[in-house]
């Protein structure tokens, strides 16, 4: 259940959102390399997220329903 | 208990006596679980009450079921019944104790034929869309990246789960589905019930999706009620409806946060965002190192101009105060040279004055030294001449002298207080008088005056 910690809406939000960050002037460095390791470590994540493309299908039981 | 069971014991109702209560009783706990649909024509006699109302549904040959129903199922579909109205009702039968009459309990009524299902649509709509159900504000947002799905839908029918699985991409996506009917008239039931399943049990779906394949306007019957607009509006996970051809909006759509035309469309909306990070992702990679690298330059670019800017600042500092060191200098240079000048003049100026000076002592000295010794010949001249003037003035004061007079033989008479008697007038009779002689004095008295 590891990979429920990761949110891809989250991360990739995040990285737009660093991505913008960088369109501003005056950028301090040390801010800059922590942004830019911060959004390559995210899009790490979430270029391995894609990777895992098998989509799961489950079906409800009806007995399982009736019984609750 | 279940009527079933009682039925299966046929021996307790040979052995039994019902009152006739307890027969009506008996009779309607067989009946009442016994829920069915029927379809028939409304008859004349329509008696409406505030909160029910009683109505005939007719066959061609003339039967007959007297028909109860409560005015908020009437309500639920949107148009009245009238007399001559095709309809179904869903309910169950049972018998009324105290008249002792067979009455089916309504509990729903679909309405058939285009015409007046297409009525019907249209008052809902009006009512729901009054009542604020289909307002853009409220709708939930759809989370960017769907990966946990509910999907409601029938397995078998025109294959709309087909559609969406086969056009849904290879994301990772969980799909949980529940199967329910999607066409007659327990369709809208089951999917109600679906709806609130997944609120309760799965609460942190991203999504639900309720899809349906095609069908003519009434096998979408389900999806153009009032409760389902209520259970769509009402639930809290967002729902995208994918329902019949792309044409058909129903209310289920309008209601719902998100409409697909169609199953496919649905499938196609949840690829999307993901399809889009595929191609994406790489590029916000490249774009962050492009970016990153711009900063260094930026950075670079500003220290090359700091830098220049300091020696530039630094170079120009020192020459400026070489430049004031310089000024300092000349100037002094020139101060120097001025003072020196004028010493000197100072110094010529003074050796010529001092020899001037020297000169008019001397010669003051000289004329002083001319003046003493004239003054000193001057003393002993105005000496001698003084002298000789002495000695003049002493003969002539001798010669004038009163004692000079008294030793010819003159003599000075004075009165008391010594002076000299000019007048006699002012004298008295027998007053003493002095006459001072050259040798003596003599003091007489008056004796006589004459004038």
């Amino acid at each position: 259940m590891s990979e429920e910690k990761f949110n891809f809406t989250k991360a990739y939000k995040e990285i737009e959102e660093i991505n913008e960050w960088f369109q501003r002037e005056d950028i301090d460095l040390d801010e800059a390399l922590k942004k830019y390791e911060r959004g390559m470590e995210l899009i790490k994540k979430c270029k391995e997220r894609l990777k895992q493309a098998e989509n799961k299908f489950e079906e409800i039981k009806k007995k399982y329903l009736k019984d609750e | 208990m279940r009527p079933n069971q009682i039925l299966e014991t046929e021996a307790v109702v040979e052995e039994r006596i019902f009152s006739v209560s307890e027969f009506l009783d008996f009779l309607n706990e067989i009946l009442v679980p016994k829920k069915v649909v029927i379809q028939g024509e409304v008859g004349e006699k329509i008696n409406n009450y505030p909160k029910y109302s009683f109505f005939n549904l007719l066959d061609k040959d003339g039967s007959l079921l007297k028909c109860f129903v409560w005015r908020e199922v009437i309500d639920n579909l949107g148009v009245n019944i009238e007399p001559g109205m095709e309809i179904r009702v869903v309910g169950f039968p049972e018998v009324f104790k105290k008249r002792g009459e067979l009455n089916f309990q309504v509990e729903k009524i679909e309405l058939i034929g285009e015409g007046i299902l297409k009525k019907q649509f249209e008052i809902l709509k009006k009512k729901l869309e009054a009542l604020g159900y289909f307002n853009p504000e409220i709708k939930k947002p759809i989370p960017k990246f769907c990966e946990n799905i509910g999907v409601i839908t029938s397995k078998i029918g025109r294959g709309a789960l087909k559609d969406f699985l086969t056009h849904l991409g290879n994301f990772g996506f969980k799909i949980f589905f529940y199967e329910t009917k999607v066409e007659g008239v327990f369709a809208l039931e089951e999917i109600v019930t679906a709806i609130n399943w997944f609120n309760q049990n799965m609460p942190n779906l991203d999504v639900l999706v309720l899809i349906r394949g095609g069908g003519d306007w009434e096998s979408l019957k389900p999806f153009n009620s009032e409760e389902i607009v209520k259970v769509i509006f009402s639930s809290k996970i967002p729902i995208i409806t994918g329902i019949g051809h792309e044409d058909d909006t129903t209310l289920a759509d309008l209601a719902a946060d998100l409409r697909a035309s169609t199953p496919t469309a649905a499938a196609k909306i949840l690829n999307e965002s993901w399809n889009l990070a595929k191609i994406n992702l790489p590029k916000l990679e490249l774009n962050l190192n492009t970016l990153l690298k711009k900063v260094f330059d930026a950075v670079e670019r500003k220290l090359t101009l700091i830098k220049n800017d300091l020696t530039l600042k630094v170079q120009k500092e020192i020459f400026s105060r070489k430049k004031e060191i310089a000024n300092l200098g000349g100037n002094l240079n020139l101060r120097f040279k001025h003072y020196f000048r004028k010493f000197e003049f100072l110094e010529k100026n003074f050796s010529k004055n001092y020899f001037e000076i020297k000169k008019i002592i001397k010669n003051q000295k000289e004329k002083l030294k001319i003046i003493l010794e004239s003054l000193n010949e001057n003393k002993n001249r105005w000496q001698k001449r003084l002298k000789e003037y002495l000695k003049q003035e002493e003969k002539k004061l001798l010669l004038a002298s009163p004692y000079l007079k008294l030793k010819q033989g003159y003599t000075i008479t004075e009165d008391q207080f010594g002076k000299i008697i000019k007048d006699p007038s002012k004298l008295k009779v027998s007053q003493e008088i002095i006459t001072k002689f050259f040798k003596g004095q003599v003091v007489s008295k008056i004796k006589k005056i004459r004038r």
